[in-house]
């Protein structure tokens, strides 16, 4: 309906590259990937820290210089400046729900803000949007004018992912959004997720250290070690551990070292 | 002394949901109001600095005389004369109806500084921190080249230029007071800015100018707020600075620091015409600095919890 890429990939990423210069020393933290991610595809990217995984993401939402190569999503390059277009085609859900809800905005500001933005309804609708979106991720509507700092990690996490669905974008980008979580509540924010992507027909590009939780989320799965892609598995190929490289035979094994996920789908929300 | 209000009232202020945007902002004034309480020296300013507001409100009805009424008779008596309390000045003016009525001019003075110079600084200091770049060399340079001048000297050069009186003095001591704002405010919109949730708001389509005042000033607004309070007291004493040597209020405005001027000639014989505007001096500018450093504890962001 509107300007997915020619192949109807949504995500389209070809010869990425993201150098970091500063005082003559250049980083080269994505080095040449090539990514192509499927309408209502759930993608996962996967890797040791520092290596390139979230930069790619920061990259595609240009909040990190794209150096060479193009990355697209739903045509649209990555926006220099402010793009109202672009924010309501893609939205992104950090790491750590601590640092990413404003401290001194209420969960209703946080909420209402995109809205305000955008001039999208008059204040009774906003209102009435506010309630439904906590409603939604699963939160009473009595948290609405509380501060961050009365709300416990998976709750801000939950209030995270409220707002970035405000605008009702196409497309998620989930930056480890349950690593800075207790384990229970990882799976409590993960299943919200799964549920959110069935109910709205969302595009998953979501960065993780935890092949458990990419696993449990994602149709396939690329793997990357210092600013490369190395492999790129589906789910069935990861759930026979039908593995090439040693590296990622080294991530599974570190990833199923510590205690799985008491994952299930829909659980309590 | 943290139970002075009615429960039904404590409960609706500490509510754990509160139902309106409201409610939950009084709820946080009332948090930092109960760390305020905590404070006996904090309270002790904010009583001095409220004195300080009651005089000037009410002035007239302090007043025992008119603060500009001469009465040769009367000159240079002694504190504690009958219908003189505090004593009279050179001209038989009552020193108390003075001092009251210069509570007026310093509030004025302090007031008018207040709304122009801290907003100025924030504008600039958070431009700065936020664009950074080009932008952040440029005002930052600026505010160094004011930076660089003292204080007193800067306001008496504006002054001259600008020729005394009050309004003058108030421009002077704004144009002097805004490098340290912008410098607190740059500080802290560099610790604020590459923070997710400022990223969020840009991915959300936020402009430069709703992210600087709805989510950068707010973080940066407590340490302005105890910047100024800090201020205060040097402002009060720059605008009697100015007054004292003839480049502030005229003669015959009851200003603190004319009043001290005035008194100077007569230190020796009649210590009450200078120390008694000299006192009041003092006990303001204690009382601003006693609750900026309350005010300091409970707003400062880094002492509170998350």
């Amino acid at each position: 309906m509107d300007g997915t890429g020619k192949g109807g990939a949504m995500i389209e990423i070809a010869g990425l590259e993201v150098v970091f210069a500063s005082r003559g020393d250049r980083v080269r933290a994505v080095d040449g990937i090539e990514l192509a991610v499927a309408e209502r595809e759930a993608f996962g990217l996967v890797g040791e820290s520092g290596s390139g995984k979230s930069t790619v993401l920061r990259a595609l939402c240009g909040l990190a210089p794209v150096s060479g190569g193009r990355a697209t999503i739903a045509g649209l390059p990555p926006p220099r400046r402010r793009d109202p277009a672009f924010a309501r085609r893609v939205q992104m859900v950090f790491q750590d729900p601590f640092s990413s809800l404003h401290p001194r905005h209420t969960i209703d500001r946080t909420l209402a803000e995109p809205l305000v933005i955008h001039r999208l309804g008059d204040r009774r609708e906003r209102d009435r949007q506010v309630e439904a979106a906590l409603t939604d991720v699963g939160l009473d509507p009595g948290f609405r004018f509380r501060y961050p700092h009365q709300l416990s990690g998976g709750q801000r996490q939950r209030v995270a992912v409220a707002r970035a669905l405000m605008l009702e974008p196409q497309v998620l980008l989930l930056d480890e959004p349950t690593s800075a979580l207790d384990a229970s509540v990882q799976a409590e924010v993960l299943n919200l997720l799964s549920r959110l992507r069935r109910e709205r027909g969302l595009t998953f590009l979501m960065v993780s250290h935890d092949f458990a939780v990419i696993d449990h989320m994602c149709d396939r799965v690329a793997v990357m070690q210092g600013g490369r892609i190395v492999e790129t598995l589906d789910h069935a190929a990861l759930a026979r551990r039908q593995v090439r490289e040693d590296y990622t035979r080294r991530l599974l094994e570190a990833s199923s070292a510590h205690a799985p996920l008491a994952l299930q789908e829909e659980g309590g929300a | 002394m943290a139970n002075v209000l009615p429960s039904p009232w404590r409960a609706w202020l500490t509510s754990r949901s509160p139902r309106s945007r409201r409610q939950a902002w009084l709820g946080q004034l009332y948090l930092g109001w109960l760390a305020l309480l905590r404070n006996p020296l904090a309270l002790l300013g904010l009583a001095i600095v409220l004195a300080l507001v009651l005089a000037a409100a009410a002035a007239p009805l302090l007043a025992s005389q008119d603060p500009l009424a001469q009465s040769l008779p009367d000159r240079l008596l002694p504190p504690g004369s009958p219908g003189h309390w505090l004593g009279t000045d050179e001209f038989g003016r009552d020193l108390w109806s003075r001092v009251v009525h210069g509570a007026r001019v310093t509030l004025y003075i302090v007031l008018l500084v207040v709304v122009t110079a801290p907003v100025f600084g924030l504008a600039v200091g958070t431009a700065a921190g936020y664009f950074g770049g080009l932008v952040d060399v440029v005002l930052m340079r600026l505010t160094d080249v004011f930076l660089a001048f003292p204080r007193l000297i800067l306001a008496l050069a504006f002054v001259a230029a600008l020729g005394p009186g009050i309004e003058n003095a108030v421009l002077a001591i704004a144009l002097t007071a805004w490098p340290p704002y912008a410098r607190v405010a740059r500080a802290e919109t560099l610790t604020v800015v590459r923070s997710d949730y400022i990223a969020a708001a840009q991915l959300q389509g936020a402009g430069s100018l709703r992210i600087i005042t709805g989510h950068v000033m707010p973080l940066c607004l407590s340490s302005v707020i105890v910047r100024i309070t800090l201020d205060m007291a040097g402002i009060i004493l720059v605008a009697a600075g100015l007054g004292f040597l003839g480049l502030g209020a005229q003669p015959p405005l009851p200003e603190w620091g004319l009043m001290i001027s005035s008194g100077r000639k007569f230190l020796f014989d009649q210590w009450w015409v200078a120390t008694v505007p000299g006192l009041a001096i003092f006990v303001v500018s204690l009382g601003f600095n006693l609750l900026g450093d309350g005010l300091r504890d409970v707003l400062d962001p880094r002492s509170a919890g998350r």
